[in-house]
C-alpha cells in the first residue's frame, strides 16, 4: 500500500492530477472563506461580464457567477466522490463474490452484470428520474450508483476468479477459515490496486452522470451545483446572448475534475499495467529494442 | 456465423430487465403520474385516451399478473402507447420520425471516430514512449473524463456563436425542402459537422485507449518480429501485422460503449437542437410524457443489443478462434 502510493507520487501526471482534486477539494471545504456571501443572493445586474467586483460575471438572475462556483463545487465534488464511492463498493462486492463462489451464484450474477452493462445507462437514468420528479443529490446518486456498477463488476469477477485457486487462498480454506474472512482477509487486499483503478473510473462516471442529470433539468433547481449551474445558464440563454461567463465557471469546474481523475487514472492503469508504461525506463529499453532492429535490418 | 448462447440469454435478461422496469417504475413511484398525465391532456382528454393511459400504468383494477401480461401483449404488437405531448399521436410515431437522425448521428461519429482513434492509438503503441505518445495518450484518457455536455457547449460557443462557422441548431436549412438532392445532402451534412464533433473526442479518446493496450501486447509477438526481419515496410507491419490483430480489443470496447454514446448523444441534440431521439426525449421529460420516455428505452436498449449482436457476429467471422466456444 505505502510502495504503491511511493510510485504513484513518482509519477509527474499523477501528481498533477492529485494536486489539481486537492486544490478543487481546498476550494469546497473552505467556501465560506473564500467566496462569503450567499450563492443565490441578488447582487448586481442581469448577466454582467467579469468585473473586479464579479470576478467571473453575473448570473441572468444578477447572481454572483463566482459566489456560485465556489459553493457549487461542495455538492458536485461531494455527489461525484461519494456515488463514486457506492459504485465500488457494488461492484467489487457483487464482483468478488460472484469470481470467489463460481458455479451457479456466479453464472446468475454474471448474467445481471452483462445485462446491466448493455442497457443503455442514460435513458434508464432519465426514466427513473423523471418518474422521480425532480430530485435532490441523495436520489441523483443512488440512481447512479444502481445503473452503473457493472463495469467494476466484470473486472472484480475475472480478478477474482485468477486469485480463487492461488496457494495461499486454498491453504486458507483448508485451516478451516469462513468465506468472510477468505473474502475479505485474503482476496480483498490482494484488489486494491484494481479497486483503486475502480474508483477513480466510477468517480469520473458519476460527476459525468450528475452533470448530465442536472443539465437536463432533474437536479434540484434551488440547490447551487455545477450541473445546475449549467442548466440555468442553458435556460437563460447565456450561449446565444454570449454570456460566456455564466456557462464557463461551471464548465470549467467540471472539465478540472475529469482533468485531474483522468491523470490519476492513467497513471494507475500503468502501474497495475507495466506493459503500458513509458518513461526514461522505458525510452532507455526502446532505444535498445531499435538498435536490435536495426541490427535485424527492419524498421 | 456463431454466437454463444450464453450471449443471447444476456440480451434476452436485459431486454426483460428494461421492459420489467418500464412496467413496474410508473407503478412504484409515490403520486400517480396516471392523474398527471390526464392533467397534460387538458381537454384533449377524451374518455378513450384516459382509459388507454390508465390501463398502461396500472390505474386498473385488475391483478399485477394481468396488467403485465396485457403489457407484453401491446409491446408484441409494436403498441407503446399514446403520447401525451402529441395526442393523438402514438408513441411509435413520435420515435419513429427522430430514429433516422440519432442513427445518422452515432453511426457517423462512431465511423470517423473509429478511423481516427484506432490509428492514433497505432502509431502511439508503435512509437511509444515517444513524442506523439506522450501527447496524444493521456490527452486520450482526459477525453473520456469530460462529460459530453462541456464539449457540447464549448463547441457551440466557439464554432456556432462567436466565430459563426457553423448552424447552431436543426438537422438542416428549415428554408430547404427535404429531398434528395445535393443542396439538401449537403445541408445535412453541414448542420452534422458540430454534433459529430462533439460526439467523437469521447469515442476517439476510448478507441485510443484501447487501441494503445491491444497494440503493445500485439507489437510483442513472434509474428511481428518475423515481419520485420523479412524486411517488410514499417506501414505494413504496424498495419497489417499488428493493428490487424489488436481491432479485436476495440470491436469489444465498442459493443460495451454503445450505451454510453446513446447518452452522449442525448445531450448533444439537446445542446444543438438536433432533431433526434434525445431532443425528444427531453421534450417529453420536460412535459412528463411518460409513454414516449418509456418507449425510448426499450428502442435504445433494442439498438444497443441489435449493435451487439451485429459485434458478435462481426467478431466471429474475424476471429476464427471464437468457434470453438471458449469466449
Amino acid at each position: 500500500m505505502i510502495s504503491g502510493l511511493k510510485i504513484l507520487l513518482q509519477q509527474k501526471k499523477a501528481v498533477a492530477g492529485l494536486i489539481i482534486i486537492a486544490a478543487l477539494c481546498l476550494m469546497a471545504l473552505f467556501a465560506p472563506i473564500i467566496a462569503p456571501g450567499a450563492p443565490s443572493a441578488r447582487v448586481g445586474r442581469s448577466h454582467q461580464p467579469p468585473t473586479v467586483e464579479h470576478v467571473f460575471g453575473t448570473t441572468k438572475m444578477g447572481r454572483d457567477v463566482y459566489t456560485q462556483f465556489v459553493w457549487g463545487s461542495r455538492t458536485s465534488l461531494a455527489v461525484g466522490f461519494a456515488t463514486g464511492i457506492a459504485i465500488t463498493i457494488v461492484g467489487t462486492a457483487i464482483g468478488l463474490v460472484a469470481g470467489y463462489a463460481g458455479g451457479r451464484t456466479d453464472a446468475a450474477l454474471d448474467l445481471a452484470t452483462n445485462a446491466v452493462l448493455v442497457i443503455p445507462n442514460i435513458p434508464l437514468l432519465i426514466l427513473l428520474a423523471s418518474f422521480a420528479g425532480t430530485v435532490g443529490p441523495l436520489a441523483i446518486m443512488a440512481i447512479i450508483a444502481l445503473t452503473s456498477w457493472p463495469w467494476g463488476a466484470r473486472m472484480t469477477r475475472s480478478q477474482t476468479m485468477a486469485l480463487r485457486n492461488r496457494d495461499f487462498v486454498i491453504a486458507a480454506r483448508m485451516i478451516g477459515e469462513p468465506a468472510w474472512r477468505v473474502l475479505f482477509v485474503e482476496l480483498l487486499p490482494n484488489l486494491l490496486p484494481l479497486i483503486g483503478i475502480n474508483l477513480v473510473g466510477s468517480i469520473i462516471y458519476a460527476v459525468v452522470a450528475q452533470t448530465t442529470l442536472e443539465y437536463l433539468g432533474f437536479g434540484d433547481p434551488l440547490q447551487v451545483t455545477w450541473g445546475t449551474m449549467l442548466y440555468n445558464a442553458q435556460n437563460s440563454s447565456a450561449i446565444i446572448l454570449g454570456a460566456w461567463w455564466d456557462i464557463g465557471a461551471p464548465a470549467t469546474g467540471i472539465a478540472l475534475i475529469g482533468l485531474g481523475l483522468a491523470l490519476v487514472n492513467f497513471t494507475f492503469d500503468e502501474i497495475a499495467n507495466p506493459q503500458l508504461r513509458s518513461g526514461p525506463a522505458l525510452t532507455r529499453w526502446l532505444r535498445l529494442n531499435r538498435q536490435r532492429n536495426r541490427s535485424l535490418g527492419g524498421a | 456465423m456463431y454466437i454463444s448462447s450464453r450471449r443471447l440469454g444476456v440480451y434476452a435478461v436485459a431486454l426483460g430487465f428494461a421492459i420489467v422496469m418500464n412496467f413496474t417504475v410508473p407503478r412504484l413511484m409515490p403520486g400517480s403520474p396516471v392523474d398527471a398525465m390526464i392533467a397534460q391532456l387538458g381537454p384533449r382528454a377524451t374518455p378513450a385516451a384516459v382509459e388507454a393511459i390508465k390501463a398502461r400504468f396500472g390505474a386498473v383494477e385488475a391483478p399485477i399478473a394481468a396488467q403485465f401480461l396485457d403489457y407484453l401483449k401491446g409491446l408484441a404488437t409494436l403498441d407503446l402507447g399514446v403520447s401525451v405531448k402529441y395526442y393523438p399521436q402514438t408513441v411509435t410515431e413520435v420515435l419513429a420520425r427522430s430514429t433516422l437522425w440519432t442513427l445518422f448521428l452515432v453511426v457517423t461519429a462512431i465511423t470517423f471516430s473509429l478511423v481516427v482513434g484506432t490509428l492514433l492509438g497505432a502509431i502511439a503503441a508503435w512509437r511509444r514512449g515517444g513524442r506523439f505518445d506522450t501527447v496524444v495518450s493521456p490527452f486520450s484518457v482526459v477525453m473520456i473524463a469530460v462529460p459530453p455536455v462541456i464539449i457540447a457547449l464549448t463547441a457551440l460557443f466557439v464554432f456556432g456563436v462567436s466565430l459563426r462557422w457553423f448552424p447552431v441548431g436543426y438537422a438542416y436549412d428549415p428554408n430547404l425542402d427535404p429531398g434528395i438532392n445535393f443542396t439538401f445532402a449537403g445541408s445535412v451534412f453541414y448542420h452534422a459537422i458540430l454534433p459529430v464533433l462533439t460526439l467523437s473526442p469521447y469515442l476517439i479518446g476510448e478507441f485510443q485507449t484501447t487501441m494503445r493496450s491491444s497494440m503493445i501486447s500485439v507489437l510483442g509477438e513472434d509474428y511481428v518480429t518475423m515481419g520485420r526481419a523479412k524486411g517488410l515496410t514499417a506501414a505494413t507491419v504496424m498495419l497489417g501485422y499488428g493493428a490487424r490483430n489488436a481491432m479485436l480489443p476495440v470491436l469489444t470496447n465498442l459493443a460495451l460503449m454503445l450505451g454510453a454514446v446513446f447518452g452522449g448523444s442525448i445531450v448533444t441534440e439537446i445542446v444543438f437542437n438536433y432533431p433526434g431521439l434525445g431532443l425528444t426525449l427531453f421534450t417529453a421529460s420536460v412535459a412528463r410524457d411518460y409513454p414516449v420516455i418509456q418507449g425510448q428505452l426499450l428502442l435504445m436498449t433494442l439498438a444497443t443489443l441489435g449493435a451487439n449482436l451485429l459485434v458478435d457476429i462481426v467478431y466471429g467471422v474475424i476471429d476464427p478462434r471464437l468457434k470453438d466456444g471458449s469466449a
